[in-house]
C-alpha cells in the first residue's frame, strides 16, 4: 500500500468504567477521554483535523443524537464531525472511517470518541428490545440475551460445547482485568461461581453475561508523517472490514443457508479481507493478541475460530488447556477482561481498538503481552449481524 | 478526487408513501441506482447507509434495512447525521483504495417520523429541554436572527417562498405543488415568529440511492460511463449551543463549502454553475445566498426543499439534482452548459451541521 495510504493510531485514551458516573455528565465524559487521548498522541484540539462519534441507539441516554450535545466538548466544534453508528459494532465501524478519512488522503489528523451511560435507562434489555420488528418480534420477548443464547445453543449442538467450558472463559476474563485499570468487573471467581449464579436464559447464567457500563474511550488517528513525527511507536492499521448479514437469523442456518449463524460466518469472511490487506497468511502464528467483542461468555469460541487461530469447534478444549491465556505463548484473548467484564455498547467496539492498539504501541501497562507484532480488534452489532475486524500492527503494509 | 457517480435513483415524493414499507421503498430506490449504473449487486464490494434510527422509530433501524439496501454480506456502515455525508464517507472509503464500487444509500419516510418531537428529544435535560425547543423554535429563532444580521425581511422570505414554489413547479421530479396565492400567504399561520407556516417546505417522503466507483475500476469496467466526478467535499459542524452568531454567523455554512472548493482542488466560487442548497425554508434560503454574496451560480433551479424535502436524505437529493446538471440530465430545470454544480445539505437543530460536495461533468 501507498505510504500516503498508511494510518496510524498515536493515542488512546479512556475513563474508568462503572455502572454509574453520578458526577460527570455524557459529555464530560466523552472529553476526558478525547483530552487523554490528545494528551497522549501530544497533539493539540487545533492539530485535529476531524472528529467522529462513535454511538449506538442513543434511547440508552435518553437524549437524541447525543453526539451532537458532545460536539464542542471534544474539540469539534466549527470542524468536520459525524457520527457512525452500527449497533453494538459502531466503535469498530468508527476507526474503521478514521481509516477512510486518512487513507483517501482528505484529512491528516482524526480524533475517534464515544462514550455510553448504559445504566441510565432501568432496563438496558427492554430498549435493545426495540431493536426487533414491531409486529413481529418484540411480543416474544426477543432480547439480545435471549438472542446470543439461541446461537449458543446451536454452537453446543453442533461442537459439543459445555456450560463448564464457558465458565472457564469468564474465569478468565474477570482474572485478566484485574490488570485492567479501567475494567468494571474484575476479580479471581471460579467456575463453581459462575455455575451457581443465578439462572437467566439458557445456558446463560448471571456471570455468563456482561455488566452495563457508563465511560468513554477516545483514539487519536493519523497519516504516516504526523504519526513519525508524535510517536516513536504508532500502532498501524493495517486491516479494515466489515460484514453485515441478514437480520433474519433463520435465514442464517439450515440446509439451504449459505453460512451458518453459530459459526460467525460474517466475522470469518470480514477476518479473511483484513489479513489479505496485512499480508497475514497464518493468524495462529502471526497475531499476537486478539481483543474480542464478547458480551457473553459464549462469544468467544466462534470468533476464535472465524479469525482462525484454530479450527471449528477447538477453541473450547484449547481454552481448556490455557491456550488462550495471557501472554501464555498463544494467541492472548482479551488481555483486557473484554466485552465481559466492561460493555458501554455504543463505544465497546471503540475500546477493543485501544485495547488492541495498545498492544502493539507497547503502553498496556500491566496487561502488555511479549513481543506483540499484530493484534486484532472485533466488535459486533444488531443481530450478531454487523461483524467488523480491524488489524494493528507494529509496522506498514 | 478520483471518485464519480455511475448511477442514483429517487424514490419517487410523496406526502405519504402509503402502500410500501420503509424496507420496499429503499430496495426498489437501490435497485433502481444499480439498474441506472448498469451494475450488479454482485459487483458492489460495499455500502455506506446514512439514517437516523429517531427517525425510523426503530433502534439500530439498518438492522432492517441493510439488507433492502444491497448489504447483505457487503462491506457495510452507517452514519446518522445526513444523507450526504454518507456520500462524503462513501466517497472516502473509495479513495481510501479499500474499495473500489459501492452504494450510498439514505431515506426517511418522514409521515411516519414524529419530526418535532425527535427533534425535541436532541435538546439536552438540563437546560434547553425544558424550555421546549423543537425545530420549529428553533427556526423561527435562526429567521430572526439572520433578519437582524443580513438585513431580511418577511416581505422577501414571503417572496422567496413563492419563487421557490414557482421553481418547484418546473421540476419534474418535485411534488408539483402550486405556487400558493398571496391570500394563501396572507392566511398563512406563524409558527415561531417571524417564520409561518408558508415559509417552510413541508416534508414528503423519500429514499436515495446513488452507485460511486474509482477512477481505477472505472478504467477496468468495459465501458461503462460515468455521470460526474465527485471533484470536492466538506462538512462541519457548528456548536451545540445556540446563540447569536452561531445562528446567523453561519460558520458551518461557509466552512463546509470552502472544504469543498479547497479539497476540489483549489476552486473558487466563480467554477460553479449551480448550486443545489438545503434551505429547509425561505429564510434558509436567503440567508445562505447573503452568505454566499452573489456568486453568479444559479441558485436550486429545481426548486430545493420546496420540490421534495425527504428531510434526513434532502442534501442527497440535492445532490442527484448536481450530477443532473453536469451531466444534462435535469430535464426541465436544466442550466445551460453546466459544468459543476455543488449540493448543500443541512442537518441538526438550527442546522448544526452543514455539508457540500461538489460534482463535476465528465
Amino acid at each position: 500500500m501507498a505510504h500516503n495510504k498508511q494510518v496510524a493510531v498515536i493515542g488512546t485514551g479512556q475513563t474508568v468504567f462503572k455502572s454509574h458516573h453520578p458526577d460527570r455528565t455524557y459529555v464530560e465524559l466523552v472529553q476526558d477521554a478525547a483530552k487523554q487521548a490528545l494528551d497522549e498522541s501530544g497533539l493539540s484540539p487545533h492539530d485535529i483535523d476531524a472528529v467522529i462519534i462513535s454511538m449506538a441507539p442513543t434511547v440508552f441516554m435518553g437524549v437524541n443524537d447525543a453526539d451532537r450535545w458532545a460536539v464542542e466538548h471534544v474539540f469539534g466544534a466549527n470542524k468536520p464531525v459525524m457520527r457512525v453508528h452500527t449497533g453494538g459494532a459502531s466503535g469498530g465501524s468508527a476507526i474503521q472511517a478514521a481509516h477512510a478519512h486518512i487513507a483517501s488522503g482528505a484529512y491528516r489528523t482524526v480524533l475517534v470518541v464515544g462514550g455510553d451511560r448504559i445504566a441510565e435507562t432501568p432496563d438496558a434489555q427492554l430498549v435493545l428490545n426495540l431493536i426487533w420488528d414491531k409486529f413481529y418480534e418484540q411480543d416474544f420477548a426477543l432480547t439480545t440475551v435471549t438472542m446470543t443464547a439461541l446461537s449458543a445453543q446451536r454452537y453446543m449442538h453442533r461442537y459439543g460445547a459445555t456450560e463448564e467450558q464457558f465458565a472457564r472463559v469468564v474465569v478468565r476474563a474477570r482474572r485478566n482485568a484485574m490488570r485492567n485499570p479501567h475494567a468494571h468487573l474484575k476479580g479471581e471467581i471460579t467456575v463453581e461461581d459462575v455455575m451457581n449464579s443465578p439462572r437467566i436464559a439458557y445456558p446463560y447464567k448471571r456471570f455468563d453475561i456482561c455488566p452495563r457500563s457508563s465511560g468513554a474511550c477516545a483514539m487519536v488517528v493519523s497519516n504516516l508523517e504526523v504519526a513519525k513525527s508524535q510517536s516513536t511507536r504508532p500502532a498501524f492499521i493495517t486491516g479494515v472490514s466489515s460484514i453485515t448479514h441478514s437480520v433474519f437469523m433463520g435465514d442464517r442456518m439450515g440446509l439451504w443457508s449459505e453460512n451458518e449463524y453459530s459459526d460467525y460466518d460474517g466475522m470469518w469472511r470480514a477476518a479473511k479481507h483484513c489479513y489479505q490487506q496485512a499480508g497475514v497468511v497464518d493468524p495462529a502464528r502471526d497475531v499476537q493478541v486478539a481483543e474480542l467483542y464478547d458480551p457473553f461468555s459464549t462469544n468467544q469460541f466462534p470468533q476464535i475460530e472465524s479469525l482462525g487461530f484454530c479450527g471449528r469447534g477447538r477453541a473450547g478444549a484449547i481454552s481448556d488447556d490455557g491456550g488462550w491465556d495471557w501472554n501464555a505463548g498463544g494467541v492472548s484473548i482479551s488481555p483486557s477482561g473484554g466485552t465481559l467484564c466492561t460493555n458501554p455498547i455504543g463505544v465497546t467496539g471503540l475500546v477493543r481498538a485501544a485495547d488492541a492498539a495498545t498492544q502493539v504501541m507497547r503502553t498496556a501497562g500491566e496487561m502488555q503481552v511479549d513481543n506483540v507484532r499484530h493484534a486484532m480488534a472485533t466488535a459486533i452489532g444488531g443481530s450478531q449481524q454487523f461483524y467488523t475486524c480491524t488489524l494493528f500492527s507494529a509496522d506498514h503494509n | 478526487m478520483d471518485v464519480f457517480v455511475l448511477g442514483m435513483a429517487v424514490h419517487p415524493p410523496a406526502d405519504v408513501v402509503g402502500g410500501k414499507r420503509l424496507e420496499e421503498m429503499v430496495f426498489d430506490t437501490t435497485r433502481a441506482a444499480l439498474a441506472d449504473a448498469g451494475v450488479k449487486r454482485a459487483e458492489i464490494d460495499h455500502v455506506t447507509i446514512a439514517a437516523s434510527d429517531e427517525l425510523d422509530g426503530r433502534a439500530i433501524s439498518s438492522m432492517l434495512l441493510a439488507m433492502p439496501a444491497g448489504a447483505y454480506l457487503r462491506d457495510e456502515t452507517k452514519c446518522t447525521d445526513s444523507g450526504l455525508t454518507g456520500l462524503c464517507l462513501g466517497a472516502m472509503r473509495v479513495a481510501s483504495g479499500v474499495f473500489d464500487i459501492g452504494l450510498v444509500v439514505s431515506w426517511n419516510k418522514t409521515s411516519e417520523a414524529p419530526v418535532e418531537n425527535v427533534m425535541r428529544m436532541r435538546a439536552e435535560p438540563f437546560y434547553t429541554r425544558p424550555i421546549g425547543l423543537n425545530m420549529a423554535i428553533t427556526d423561527g429563532l435562526f429567521a430572526g436572527a439572520v433578519c437582524e444580521r443580513y438585513g431580511i425581511t418577511p416581505e422577501a422570505a414571503d417572496a422567496q417562498a413563492r419563487r421557490a414554489y414557482a421553481q418547484a413547479l418546473r421540476n419534474p421530479r418535485g411534488m408539483g405543488r402550486a405556487a400558493p396565492t398571496p391570500v394563501a400567504m396572507d392566511a398563512s399561520p406563524y409558527v415561531a415568529t417571524p417564520l409561518r407556516e408558508i415559509h417552510r417546505a413541508p416534508f414528503t417522503d423519500g429514499a436515495v440511492a446513488m452507485v460511486i466507483a474509482s477512477g481505477d475500476w472505472l478504467s477496468k469496467s468495459g465501458g461503462r460511463r460515468a455521470k460526474a466526478r465527485i471533484a470536492g467535499l466538506g462538512w462541519r459542524s457548528e456548536p451545540y449551543d445556540l446563540g447569536a452568531e452561531r445562528l446567523a454567523g453561519l460558520a458551518g455554512f461557509r466552512g463546509a463549502i470552502d472544504d469543498a472548493l479547497r479539497t476540489g482542488g483549489g476552486l473558487t466560487p466563480a467554477d460553479l454553475d449551480v448550486v443545489e442548497l438545503d434551505a429547509q425554508t425561505a429564510f434558509h434560503h436567503l440567508a445562505y445566498e447573503a452568505a454566499l454574496g452573489g456568486w453568479g451560480a444559479a441558485v436550486s433551479p429545481g426548486g430545493g426543499a420546496f420540490a421534495q424535502n425527504p428531510y434526513f436524505c434532502t442534501g442527497l437529493v440535492n445532490a442527484t439534482e448536481a450530477v443532473r446538471q453536469v451531466s444534462n440530465a435535469a430535464y426541465g430545470v436544466q442550466v445551460a452548459g453546466a459544468r459543476r454544480a455543488l449540493a448543500h445539505g443541512a442537518h441538526g437543530y438550527a442546522q448544526q451541521g452543514h455539508v457540500a460536495v461538489v460534482f463535476e461533468g465528465v
